[in-house]
């Protein structure tokens, strides 16, 4: 999993990001809210940790804006206060956990450890972006036209739809889409990238996939 | 008597002028490029049964005029292809031809029809040297051409006959069945192209 951790007390934000990285998670760090927008914008993130009390902006703020940016990347708080109205406004305004201060770091890692599995069996089915409409269920793809897809282009589409306008890599879509597929290679990720241009573009839709073979795609209007 | 009277040799004549033409292009092609531009091919004229009932049906006089001017499916030829950029080719080729002049065209591939048909249709205008139902020589006669991949023929036979058959216990559930795989098979015919595509980049 890619978590961000937006956090200013440097020396916490430090104790944390080593303690993710020695179980095995990819931990981009920044000091602020500001910070955390533009970097929640520009890359796909499983979790995003997020203390309330920032400098520039808050989290309850940068929360906010992620949120109207139709952002829906699972964000836990973390708060300084243990006062009930803290948390309260945080879960109101689309945080999905919260962690009071001071925490234990194993606490911290066995939410998200919970949160991998459920992230492993939950499923949206209906998903909108732009003239796209995709039911991952029906593994259906309508926009002018409609048209069946590959598990493979399902499994890919939903991943670019969920993270669009943000350049993902080759890697990253590997350790998503063909997480259980050693073979997998960015030859392959070419491929599926091929089918799903041309399928979009057959049922008429204007979205398009952007990126060369072997670099990043961004799904974009 | 034809409802296609005097003119029905002409017919005759054109039908098989351009099933051999077409034949020559995709020999030609296949020369050049080591693969078919089409699949196969199938021509027929109307039959004097059927071209009399789409008169009536359409409440038409049933003469000859109905039959060659009004309607324009008198001649009609399906040419299957195995990719859905060779209907294109094929399409393109056709336009090139001077004696040919495009009518209309309905592309139901790119505009896939409720039910799920796919398939690119038009009507050509030939001129040939005999006489029209107008008295015009050179004579102008209307040409119907299907064009589809092997997939998108299969299911159009598929369906043809649901339609014919009225004694389909689930009608609703066949129809949204042969829509979803007629959904499949564009994406298949989808990936073939695209595979083909990437192979002939590499080289």
């Amino acid at each position: 999993m890619r978590i961000l951790l937006a956090e200013d007390e440097p020396q916490l934000n430090r104790v944390v990001k080593v303690a993710l990285e020695s179980v095995g998670y990819q931990v981009d760090t920044v000091f602020d809210g500001e910070q955390a927008i533009s970097a929640a914008k520009s890359n796909p993130y499983d979790v995003i940790i997020l203390d309330i009390m920032m400098p520039v902006l808050d989290g309850i703020e940068v929360l906010k804006q992620i949120r109207a940016n139709g952002d829906k990347t699972y964000v836990m708080m973390l708060t300084a206060k243990a006062e009930i109205d803290d948390r309260v406004i945080g879960l109101e305004s689309g945080a999905d956990d919260y962690l009071t201060k001071p925490f234990s770091l194993k606490e911290l890692i066995a939410r998200l450890r919970s949160r991998e599995r459920r992230d492993a069996e939950y499923q949206v089915t209906e998903m909108d972006y732009s003239d796209l409409h995709l039911n991952t269920d029906q593994q259906e793809l309508v926009a002018h036209n409609s048209i069946r897809l590959a598990s493979k282009e399902v499994d890919l589409l939903s991943y670019l739809i969920l993270n669009s306008e943000k350049a993902i890599s080759n890697q990253e879509i590997l350790d998503h889409v063909w997480k259980d597929d050693p073979l997998a290679d960015s030859e392959l990720v070419w491929i599926y990238i091929s089918y799903l241009r041309q399928k979009m573009t057959s049922i008429g839709s204007k979205v398009k996939i952007i990126g060369e073979k072997n670099g990043e795609f961004v799904l974009t209007k | 008597m034809s409802i296609y009277g005097k003119y029905e040799p002409t017919l005759e004549r054109i039908l098989n002028e351009l099933l051999t033409r077409l034949e020559n292009l995709n020999s030609d092609y296949q020369a050049r490029n080591g693969q078919n531009l089409f699949e196969h091919l199938n021509g027929r004229i109307k039959t004097n049964a059927s071209m009399v009932e789409k008169c009536q049906r359409k409440n038409l006089p049933v003469n000859v005029n109905s039959a060659l001017r009004i309607n324009r499916d008198s001649i009609g030829i399906r040419i299957v292809c195995n990719f859905i950029d060779d209907i294109y080719t094929c399409i393109d080729l056709l336009e090139t031809m001077p004696d040919i002049t495009v009518v209309t065209k309905k592309d139901y591939i790119t505009n896939a029809k409720k039910n799920g048909y796919r398939s690119y249709h038009m009507i050509l205008d030939m001129t040939v040297p005999e006489v029209d139902v107008d008295g015009n020589q050179p004579g102008h006669y209307f040409v119907e051409i299907q064009l589809r991949t092997i997939a998108m023929d299969t299911w159009a036979s598929l369906e043809h006959e649901m339609k014919y058959k009225h004694d389909i216990k689930n009608p609703e559930l066949i129809s949204q069945e042969l829509k979803r795989v007629a959904d499949e098979l564009a994406s298949c015919d989808i990936s073939l192209q695209t595979i083909r595509q990437l192979i002939r980049e590499e080289n």
